[in-house]
């Protein structure tokens, strides 16, 4: 599938690309009103929180709407070393000079993109808070390096993505960061639909495979109780899926996709396996 | 001339044998002519054999003439024998022991051969010389049996062990045989010395208690047997299971172990309609998992159907019980002798229903059943008219699945999905009818009809259940009823406070009111208890507000919470804790030690320090050029970071904690405490400020909060020996103890704080008036309230029903469900670790 951010392959490129004409839409199936709701924040220009579980489809969702509404998409992923002036900006020396360089968030306000900070909650919180002043009826970034500000561009969205789960309870966004989003809550798609994207992603892919890989994944994600981290995501049956389209047996391609790297726990793994195996041994 | 002095010499023998005895001399006669076809000398010596043998002994000359005729047969030789019975003459009062050995000459000779009858007949004869009974023992027991199928080498297997154990430890055969054979059968040669040499020690001990080991009837003798049978040991992997049931119908079954042993035949999961029960070991996983999930979905697919089930019994016209447990017998009673065969058709019938069911909720289901069932070993021929057309059904029910193909008229009905219990009992009544089944007599035979991973339905009282939309009508008088059925039948008190509770007294007549609004005449004797106590701590404690969400609004003071320290230690548990979990101990601090450089990283950006910066040292000279004045901070430093977090561990020491552990192995408690000796210790190694802390309740106005180590105090031996003193009483009041907790944080100064809640059950207290929610609700705003002030609560339980309230409590994803508690002590700490990654 051809989308905007593949034209290029092995070339520096700059971080903020518009859609060109000639691009296909990143692949998105909707599940519920996000579009919508997405749609709306926009016309407003409010900020917006993608929350769900790892491999749901946040990510493929903003780049598909940024397609959509045609704007350049700034993706930062977020870390624990992340600082405010990797999102602001920073001097270089150039020779006996001095040059600011604008960071991803500056540029994006700059150009009225959409700049989407990934797994925020990784980032430390004073790191975060530069946002802040973007996040509200002010729209302006500080640079305090440079003792300036911005009055961000009129198209420019903040969207940040989180995935709440108990392995980040003290990674919690504060309370004042989080109230300044709207907030789309994304879970793993129902079964119809996840079966539409298996057979939309995996080229090729025989329905009624994508239905046993599927419901198979649907029965993975009850054992989430029981001592997974993260659920069976719609990310791993693709990967499954793909797995198989290449060749392998269903059996082997699902406990290489779906098994073995959500867990280390033998008991589970043999559950999972049950599972898997029940679907696919018919 | 010879040959005429032998005659007379046989006439003579046999003259003297018929003034001894006449019932003698005629058997003889009878015998007589097949032994003479191997010669006069041949003959004479037998009949001389038979003379001595009769005046050594009536009994042991009477034997040895009826067994000869067919040993003769069978071995068509005479001396030998002959020979090997006169040996029988040294010992006084063999005679049993020669007629055992008489009786089973001919099948020595048929099954083992010249050879090995004549090893058979050595070893019996050495345990003669031995100790007699040890003789008559072996002797008496068929060759077949001694063999198992194997030959000589088969006996030997026996023998070998006896011997040394004979020898070493003066264990006798006649005590050992019969379970030796037993255990062979079970478990294999290999196992038979280990199996002995227990035992040996065992009689050492007491002899009534190690004869009851050798017949296998004692508990540990049952236990080795049960260790060390070969196959799926579902005792172990009952979590695996619970996951599988889970997964495949959703909700949660209670599984408990039976009291099956190798004894009582072929191994099957039964069901009573509440729980299922599952033998210690089945042959192999699969038949394991199809056994479990067909039992439990009889559950789930309504044979225990309270109307289905009166259905039924009303079309056999048998009484229905209202209420209770209800027995099968009836229904099958009907038949008489015929009654187990009855039973088979109506099982195979009721299987297949609740089988096709189940292969809509468990793809694969069937057909995994079909083959495992085609790879069983061979049926006895009775059993196998029923395996088969238990198979055929399931291939019927196959192709029914896949093409919507007409379905058979036998087992048609059974495939609609609104089939019912009852329906299974009217076609089972009429295959029964057709009578082209054989009857079935033989226990083994009867186990041998099963299907793999079905049994026997009826071996258990059954409990029929309500719907969901019976229940409404009926629920009252259920209630009334259930707690009088059994007494295994839990009762609705506070869970937590089921037993071993020092002062529960009133306890029960406590329950009738809530707090102190009712039943205050009956508390006062407790009451003034606890004033006494809580005077002699000096003080009422601290009051913390309670919610009422029944009026919407917090009650103030309600409840008040007691710090006090832990009376009991016990530095001996502690000791024994830290050796037996030195491994993982050590495991878990290498784990530490491992991520130890990243806590150690670098301090970026510091005003001094051993090193540059080097993105701070561009960015100041950068800044400066720019004609700003930056701060001069471009050094790094390896430290200790400011601390950042500061954890509670908040045990739940309630009385459930007491209890012992389904799988064996002790009690939770144990756990607990190692859980929390190894949290402890690993907080050492990290650094991190903690503290531990432990709570119980009993009313409103006495929440004891134990403190066991502050977070300024250092892991003393006196911490440590109290976390081996910890012990379970009183109830569960959450709300208090998370509200105290957090108050205890106000002291630390940390970024973070988290206060894990370690607990095996809902919060209940005895005062709760038997409503649930009450403390629900309150535990739910007192996590809310520690929120709010920079307090994590995150709760980790072992109560496998947890995900029914915790969720409502503590919020999606601030909790965790430990379904193997004996991973507690290890998965303790790994929980913190990844809390605070």
């Amino acid at each position: 599938m051809k989308t905007a951010v593949n034209r290029l392959r092995g070339v520096e490129r700059d971080i903020v690309q518009l859609p060109l004409a000639g691009d296909t839409a990143p692949y998105y199936e909707p599940q519920g009103n996000e579009v919508a709701i997405f749609e709306a924040a926009y016309k407003k220009r409010l900020p917006v929180m993608l929350k769900g579980p790892t491999g749901c489809g946040k990510t493929r969702f903003l780049e598909h709407m940024a397609f959509q509404l045609k704007r350049p998409l700034v993706t930062v992923s977020c870390h624990e070393d992340l600082t405010s002036s990797d999102l602001v900006g920073r001097f270089l020396l150039e020779g006996a000079e001095t040059v600011w360089q604008d960071g991803p968030l500056t540029r994006a306000v700059k150009a009225g993109a959409i700049c989407y900070l990934d797994e925020i909650v990784e980032a430390r919180t004073d790191s975060t808070v530069v946002i802040h002043s973007l996040t509200d009826h002010r729209r302006k970034l500080t640079i305090e390096k440079k003792g300036m500000e911005i009055e961000a561009h009129e198209d420019f969205m903040l969207v940040i993505s989180y995935n709440p789960g108990y392995q980040t309870v003290l990674k919690d966004l504060k309370p004042s960061t989080k109230q300044r989003f709207i907030a789309i809550n994304f879970d793993f798609p129902p079964e119809d639909i996840e079966r539409k994207i298996l057979v939309n992603e995996v080229a090729g892919i025989a329905p009624e495979l994508a239905h046993q890989l599927v419901a198979a994944g649907r029965k993975a994600r009850l054992l989430k109780d029981h001592g997974l981290e993260e659920a069976t995501s719609t990310r791993a049956l693709v990967y499954a899926a793909n797995m198989i389209n290449a060749g392998l047996d269903p059996v082997a391609a699902c406990q290489v996709a779906m098994i073995n790297p959500i867990t280390d726990d033998i008991e589970l793994a043999e559950a999972l396996l049950e599972i898997v195996q029940a679907h696919f041994a018919a | 001339m010879e040959d005429a002095s032998r005659q007379t010499e046989i006439q003579g023998l046999l003259h003297e044998l018929k003034d001894a005895s006449s019932v003698a001399y005629r058997e003889v006669e009878q015998v007589l002519p097949a032994i003479r076809t191997h010669g006069e000398d041949t003959a004479l010596g037998w009949l001389l054999a038979c003379r001595r043998l009769f005046d050594f002994d009536r009994e042991a000359g009477k034997a040895f003439i009826r067994g000869s005729r067919e040993a003769e047969q069978v071995s068509e030789t005479v001396l030998p024998w002959t020979g090997q019975a006169l040996e029988f003459l040294r010992w006084r009062g063999s005679w049993r022991a020669l007629e055992g050995f008489m009786v089973n000459l001919p099948r020595a000779y048929g099954s083992l051969g010249h050879a090995g009858e004549r090893r058979w007949a050595e070893i019996g004869l050495a345990w003669c010389a031995r100790q007699l009974e040890s003789g008559n023992a072996y002797f008496a027991i068929p060759v077949v049996d001694l063999s198992g199928r194997q030959g000589i080498a088969g006996i030997e297997q026996l023998a070998t062990p006896a011997e040394e154990l004979f020898e070493s430890r003066k264990l006798l055969l006649s005590t050992y045989l019969a379970g030796a054979i037993r255990v062979r059968n079970l478990l294999g040669a290999q196992a038979i010395l280990p199996w002995a040499l227990r035992g040996a020690d065992i009689m050492q001990a007491g002899r009534a208690r190690g004869e009851a080991y050798f017949r296998l009837e004692s508990e540990e003798s049952l236990a080795l047997l049960l260790e060390h049978l070969p196959g799926f040991r579902l005792s172990d992997r009952n979590r695996l299971l619970g996951m599988l049931l889970d997964v495949w119908y959703g909700e949660h079954f209670d599984l408990k172990e039976s009291t099956w042993s190798p004894e009582k035949g072929r191994p099957f999961v039964e069901t009573d309609g509440r729980s299922l029960f599952f033998p210690a070991v089945m042959p192999t996983r699969d038949e394991a998992v199809l056994a479990v999930l067909h039992g439990a979905g009889h559950m789930r697919f309504g044979t225990f159907d309270r109307l289905a089930m009166k259905e039924m019994f009303g079309a056999a016209s048998v009484d229905f019980p209202d209420s209770g447990p209800v027995s099968w017998v009836p229904l099958f009673m009907r038949y008489g002798d015929d009654a187990l065969r009855f039973q088979l058709i109506f099982d195979l019938c009721e299987d297949l229903r609740v089988d096709f069911r189940v292969q809509h909720s468990v793809p694969n289901y069937l057909p995994r059943l079909l083959a495992s069932a085609r790879a069983a070993t061979p049926r006895p021929p009775e059993a196998a008219a029923y395996f088969d057309l238990a198979l055929a059904s399931v291939e019927e029910a196959m192709v029914a699945m896949r093409a919507h193909a007409p379905r058979g008229r036998q087992f048609g009905p059974l495939l609609d999905p609104g089939a019912t219990v009852a329906d299974a009992y009217r076609v089972a009544a009429a295959i029964y009818s057709n009578d082209e089944l054989p009857r079935v007599t033989d226990l083994e035979a009867f186990h041998a009809a099963y299907l793999p991973g079905r049994g026997p339905n009826a071996t258990r009282l059954a409990h029929p259940q309500q719907r969901q939309d019976q229940q409404q009508t009926q629920a009252g008088a259920e209630q009334q009823h259930e707690p009088d059925e059994q007494g295994e039948e839990q009762s609705e008190t506070p869970q937590n406070a089921e037993s071993g509770d020092q002062q529960d007294g009133g306890k029960r007549k406590e329950l009738a009111g809530f707090g102190d609004t009712s039943g205050t005449s009956t508390q006062s004797g407790n009451r003034s208890d606890a004033q006494k106590q809580a005077g002699a701590a000096g003080e009422k404690g601290v009051p913390y507000p309670e919610w009422d969400y029944r009026e919407q609004r917090y009650k103030r003071n309600w409840s008040w919470v007691q710090e006090k320290k832990l009376a009991e230690s016990n530095m001996a548990e502690t000791n024994r804790l830290e050796n037996q979990y030195s491994n993982a101990l050590k495991r878990l601090k290498k784990a530490i030690q491992a991520q130890k450089p990243a806590r150690l990283a670098p301090l970026l950006r510091q005003m001094d320090g051993d090193d540059m910066d080097i993105n701070a040292v561009v960015s100041y000279v950068a800044e400066k050029q720019a004609g700003r004045s930056p701060k001069p901070n471009i050094y790094r430093r390896r430290e200790l970071r400011q601390r950042e977090i500061a954890v509670t561990l908040l045990a739940d020491m309630s009385t459930s904690i007491m209890q012992h552990l389904p799988e064996g192995g002790g009690r939770l408690v144990d756990r607990v405490r190692a859980g929390v000796l190894l949290f402890a210790e690993c907080m050492e190694e990290v650094g991190d400020a903690y503290s531990i802390a432990g709570f119980c309740s009993k009313y409103r106005d006495n929440v004891s909060y134990y403190t066991i180590k502050d977070f300024e105090q250092p892991l003393s031996e006196d911490v440590r020996s109290q976390i081996g003193g910890m012990s379970g009483r009183l109830a569960t009041r959450m709300g208090a103890a998370i509200r105290h907790a957090t108050a205890c944080f106000e002291a630390v100064d940390t970024r973070r704080r988290l206060l894990l809640i370690l607990s095996d059950g809902r919060p209940e207290d005895y005062d709760d008036g038997g409503d649930r929610r009450y403390l629900h609700e309150d535990t739910r705003m007192a996590v809310k309230e520690a929120v709010a002030r920079g307090v994590h609560p995150f709760c980790i339980t072992v109560d496998t029903m947890a995900n029914q309230y915790l969720p409502q409590i503590f919020g999606k994803g601030h909790y965790l469900v430990l379904d193997h508690i004996n991973s507690l002590p290890n998965k303790l700490p790994e929980i913190y670790f990844r809390l605070r990654r």
